[in-house]
């Protein structure tokens, strides 16, 4: 209402509307009102009910240890922050999250643009790569663990077949601690390939050619061509895409549960896993919330550096 | 406009008929005025079949109760509805409950113990599995009934032995029965066969301490009461962890590690005849003859060197009869448990799934005779049950959070298999365990003392 | 430096030949302007000798050096995109500078370079702004500077003034000029627009249907088009073109109310083309018999472009001064004031002009009124 006031124009339009209003009796703001609930409403309730209730719940129940129906029994305060943080399996699955989620999200991006930029290559038959690179778009979860078992199964696996075939000792891939997180990286990189190659071929494709010609004519070298121009051109793609990749594979589960389920020896025992683990397994639903909090602070930390430091470096 | 009038009018009769066919077939559903029992299962692939033609035949000779059966996904999923829907309308009469959330159910309060029904009518349970019951009892009331029973036993390709010339285990085998069979297989085959693998898995490490006769949980495994700690670490798990780890090392077990995937490539690598022996559910027997030619032999569990085996206890799952229905309800169930477990259904139970026949008779029924003329071993699991008495190691563990066990001590294994100090590991998830269960305990509040 | 385009020819397929045959000697220093309509091949022509798409025919010679097959960058030249091709990510000043980081010259040379040119195009006090805060103009001054930094002393521009408002176009058309002629360049501009086309260059080329149409001055160009399309191309507003057709006994016919033309009598008998600049015919405002009605005019202040219908419904473009009050529906009496041309039917060749002979015949003198 100040700032109407300060706009003569305004002032007079309200003033009118304020005698319809006295003649009419009817208050046009309260219309406003009216329709801002109406048309907000259902979604503030739907957020309010299935987001807001849930996420202080969450943290709610995090003070709590739970009895076996799930319901908060005894307040302990912090004590399920400290306990998680002094215990070694948990502070495990910290680091190998940590390594798990760098791993993926630096392998995702590397190999995504590298048959990104193949694809833009003219030549024959190209469209038939484009669509292999992009098809684990379309690929689920479940059946990628059961294509990923079978190459990495130790005794008819084909990958095992392979190093035997080369005199070479065949990999227990998910049965050795070392072997088995990179086994996940690897299937996992290769489930987010397809969406990654799609982003990245279509930033590509938007770069314009002159760019590359103007380059040429200077006799700028291809590499030199890659780094100085196309990825400071496509560098609002990669901050986007590295920030998706980031915060989906903090939230990997379908293929750590289908192919590790957490082992060997907790080696792929993510935090979102443990989380599953003690909630639906264990029934410890306290202990859950408050590992359910911590990975949201954590996310939300990364995200925030995320922005901070490459915002810098995305250049225009 | 005619034509548009008749385009109407049929429109209108085929509306009619639509609603008319769904009152119909609404009316003929009220028809049935028989009380229903919504019975909670979680069995799939073969169990499935059988359990809904066991509920047919139940609901075909019925004109008082019927039977619904409604599929409720995996075990630990539907240990969660069963406690979240308690006292609604959707929660069922009867339902499926796995080995290891008994103590979990019991301590709900949500259920009748099958007992009241066995002292009402006098039902004989003699001839059901002793060890089976046991593991479903608490101080001598039956609580559930057990259903769908395995025991772990020791699978081995006899066709395979018998092509490296190798004296087959006996029937009660020690751990260096195996070793040596084992060691043979690895060294005759040039190293392409593996010997045997123990597959990472908590119910097998429960079992080889069951089959020592020693504890896992005090207060004698949870039967005199409420388990306050564990001990993952004493002489039968040192033992045996000692000899896993032995031969893992030699090249003479194989180790496919925990979960799904690990029983499935156990399993592939046992048909495809890479691996000459395996620990696994006796219910994967069927399996094992459906997929491949070569002869299967059957031991008992092993058991550790200079020791009589304690016997093995059961896995599976049980039936409950829930609280919160009428008590005529409540009869229905535990008149369709009661069909369940007939020598007969039984038998057919075993033949069909690979899982048990908990009934004494059942040996008698030909359809069992038939199948042990065909597969002589497929005795073996069922011989190992009966031989076994009952006492507080060999049945099951009364105590909450088995699932953490579990997952606690195949962390341990995993750590063993790849070679680490066997002492440190077990007492590494002991500690762990430990104060799982005084958080749970406290937060159940259990009287500790 | 010199260019040499011998035969060159560009197809993609083997058959369909999008350039053919073309064939011009450019001189060191010269302004050489590449004009057509958009689709004819100029910006292909251009990125040929630019080195960016192979020759498929032919021979392309600089300093009398073959460099058919040479890359871009052994052809020592430079180029300028009609969207500039500047790096939004990069200050004005990297943007000059980027190709002669790439090639690792010294940074002290760098340096020295980059201010150059950037004083010579006024953009010093810019040096460190991002395109995305300059104008259209200054962007276009960033590509300049930075072709002038490559030191090449052969320039190719693409369309570079096409995506400028009108006033700068003028502006910029000169501050072109001016540099070319400072730095002495030899420079290959490519555009469609033949005023900018005719304002700059020392020399033009005419593509159309992948072949040069006609190679020459800007005057030269105008005053004797080699054929219909250089005519129609060339001057604005466009040149009336009209079909006649010349009788057996030279015998004018429909003298009386169509327009009068003087013919050499040395043409044949047969189908023309007439062409008349708007600018060679008038109103003739004292004679009372009229030939045509004013279907539309344009006001241009200084003069207007009258539409008008011969009474054979032949439409012409004349202009006139805009002293004159016209309004459309009025009646008019126009007359032939100044140089026509005479063209071949199909209108690929000029056969006289002004009824002169174009062989060089031009004292020969009978000539024939003449009117459509």
């Amino acid at each position: 209402m100040e700032t109407q006031a300060k706009n003569p124009n305004f002032n007079i339009a309200s003033k009118k509307k304020k005698s319809a209003e006295l003649s009419l009796g009817y208050n046009p703001y309260a219309k406003d009102k009216l329709y801002a609930v109406l048309f907000l409403g259902p979604s503030l309730l739907i957020l309010a009910l299935f987001v807001f209730y849930p996420m202080l719940r969450t943290i709610y129940l995090s003070f709590f240890l739970t009895n076996n129906l799930g319901k908060p029994t005894v307040f302990v305060g912090l004590k399920n922050y400290f306990a998680l943080f002094s215990s070694n399996a948990y502070i495990n699955s910290l680091i190998a999250t940590l390594v798990y989620v760098i791993a993926v999200s630096i392998f995702t991006i590397a190999i995504g643009l590298v048959l990104a930029q193949a694809a833009t290559k003219k030549v024959a038959g190209i469209n038939f790569f484009r669509t292999i690179f992009s098809a684990t778009m379309g690929v689920s979860v479940s059946v990628a663990a059961i294509f990923w078992l079978f190459i990495f199964n130790p005794s008819v696996g084909l990958l095992s077949q392979l190093f035997t075939a080369l005199n070479l000792t065949p990999i227990n891939w998910l049965t050795e601690p070392g072997w088995a997180m990179t086994a996940i990286v690897i299937s996992t990189v290769w489930m987010n390939l397809g969406f990654t190659f799609l982003i990245f071929f279509g930033a590509l494709q938007s770069v314009p050619y002159t760019l590359y010609e103007a380059a040429q004519i200077e006799g700028v070298s291809k590499s030199y061509q890659f780094f100085h121009i196309t990825l400071p051109m496509i560098s609002p793609t990669i901050f986007f895409v590295s920030i998706i990749t980031l915060i989906e594979s903090f939230k990997s589960f379908g293929l750590i549960d289908l192919m590790t389920a957490g082992g060997p020896n907790n080696a792929t025992n993510l935090l979102v896993y443990r989380i599953y683990q003690d909630a639906f397994l264990n029934g410890n639903y306290g202990l859950a919330s408050t590992e359910s909090v911590i990975l949201a602070v954590i996310i939300a930390l990364f995200t925030f550096i995320q922005f901070k430091v490459l915002e810098k470096r995305v250049t225009y | 406009m005619k034509r548009k009038r008749t385009i109407f009018a049929a429109l209108v009769i085929i509306f009619l008929a639509i609603i008319g066919f769904t009152f119909s077939q609404k009316s003929s559903a009220k028809a049935d005025s028989r009380i229903k029992i919504v019975f909670w299962h979680e069995m799939t692939g073969p169990g499935q079949v059988q359990l809904n033609k066991f509920v047919k035949e139940f609901n075909d000779s019925q004109n008082k109760y019927v039977v619904v059966p409604q599929f409720e996904g995996n075990y630990n999923e539907a240990v969660q509805k069963i406690l979240n829907t308690h006292g609604t309308s959707t929660s069922p009469a009867l339902f499926q409950s796995m080995d290891i959330s008994t103590s979990q159910i019991y301590n709900s309060g949500y259920t009748t113990p099958v007992q009241k029904f066995i002292d009402k009518e006098g039902y004989d349970t003699s001839k059901i599995s002793a060890v089976a019951r046991a593991f479903y009892s608490k101080n001598g009331t039956q609580l559930s009934m057990p259903f769908n029973t395995s025991q772990p036993v020791l699978y081995y390709n006899a066709t395979l032995l018998k092509k490296y010339g190798i004296t087959p285990p006996p029937v009660n085998p020690s751990y260096s029965d195996i070793t040596r069979v084992a060691t043979e297989l690895y060294q005759k085959s040039g190293k392409k066969v593996k010997g045997l693998s123990v597959e990472i898995y908590g119910w097998l490490f429960e079992q080889f301490l069951a089959n020592g006769g020693e504890s896992l949980a005090n207060n004698e495994d949870g039967h005199s009461g409420v388990p306050t700690s564990v001990n993952f670490s004493g002489t039968v798990a040192t033992k045996t962890m000692k000899w896993l780890q032995e031969n893992i090392k030699s090249g003479a077990f194989m180790n496919f590690g925990a979960g799904s995937s690990a029983s499935a490539n156990e399993m592939a690598a046992f048909l495809s005849g890479k691996l000459g022996m395996f620990l696994q559910s006796s219910a994967d027997i069927s399996q094992l003859t459906a997929g491949t030619k070569d002869k299967l032999g059957i031991t008992y569990y092993p058991h550790a060197d200079g020791q009589k085996s304690n016997g093995v206890s059961i896995g599976g799952a049980s039936l409950w009869i829930s609280n919160d229905k009428s008590s005529e309800v409540q009869q229905g169930a535990w008149n369709f448990i009661k069909f369940l477990m007939n020598a007969k259904n039984q038998a057919t139970w075993q033949v069909a799934t690979g899982y048990l026949a908990l009934n004494k008779d059942s040996q008698d029924e030909p359809v069992l005779k038939k199948l042990y003329k065909s597969q002589p071993e497929a005795k073996v699991p069922g011989q190992q049950l009966r031989r076994t008495k009952p006492n507080n190691t060999n049945s099951g563990i009364f105590m909450q959070g088995l699932i953490q066990e579990r997952t606690l001590t195949q962390t341990a294994m995993e750590q063993i298999y790849n070679g680490s100090n066997i002492k440190n590991s077990l007492v590494e998830a002991q500690k762990a365990m430990n104060s799982y269960i005084t958080s749970d305990n406290l937060a159940n509040k259990v009287n500790q003392k | 430096m010199s260019i040499e385009l011998i035969n060159i020819s560009k197809t993609y397929n083997g058959s369909d030949f999008i350039l053919s045959d073309i064939s011009v000697k450019i001189a060191t220093g010269e302004f050489f302007a590449i004009v057509g309509p958009s689709g004819c091949g100029k910006s292909t022509l251009l990125r040929m000798i630019a080195g960016l798409i192979p020759i498929s025919n032919g021979q392309l010679k600089i300093d009398d050096k073959d460099v058919t097959n040479l890359p871009p960058q052994e052809r020592a030249l430079t180029m300028v995109f009609q969207n500039y091709a500047l790096f939004p990510f990069l200050n004005v000043k990297d943007n000059v500078a980027f190709g002669l980081k790439a090639r690792k010259m010294n940074s002290s040379e760098i340096n020295t370079r980059v201010n150059h040119a950037l004083e010579l195009v006024n953009l010093t006090d810019f040096s460190e702004r991002k395109p995305g805060e300059l104008s259209g103009g200054q962007r276009q001054r960033v590509a300049l500077a930075r072709a002038i930094a490559s030191d090449a002393k052969i320039c190719l521009m693409d369309e570079p003034l096409s995506n400028l408002d009108a006033q700068l176009r003028n502006k910029m058309r000169s501050e072109i000029r001016e540099l070319q002629q400072k730095l002495g360049l030899t420079l290959i501009y490519v555009t469609h627009d033949q005023v900018e086309a005719m304002t700059m260059a020392d020399r033009i080329m005419v593509l159309n249907d992948a072949k040069a149409q006609q190679i020459d001055s800007a005057s030269n160009i105008y005053d004797t088009p080699s054929n219909t399309f250089v005519a129609s191309f060339f001057g604005t507003p466009q040149m009336n073109l009209l079909p006649i057709i010349l009788k057996e006994n030279k015998q004018p016919s429909d003298v009386e109310t169509n327009l009068k033309f003087s013919i050499t009598n040395s043409l044949k008998a047969g189908n023309y083309l007439v062409g008349v600049r708007p600018n060679a015919l008038a109103i003739d405002e004292v004679s009372s018999k009229t030939n045509a009605i004013v279907t539309n005019i344009e006001y241009l202040g200084t003069h207007s472009i009258v539409h008008a219908q011969l009474d054979n419904s032949l439409e012409l473009r004349i202009e006139v001064s805009s002293t004159r009050n016209l309004s459309t529906t009025e009646r008019v009496s126009v007359s032939v004031t100044g140089n026509h041309y005479i063209f071949s039917e199909d209108g690929q060749k000029l056969l006289n002009t002004n009824g002169g002979y174009t062989d060089g015949n031009a004292s020969q003198e009978p000539q024939l009124q003449h009117s459509i």
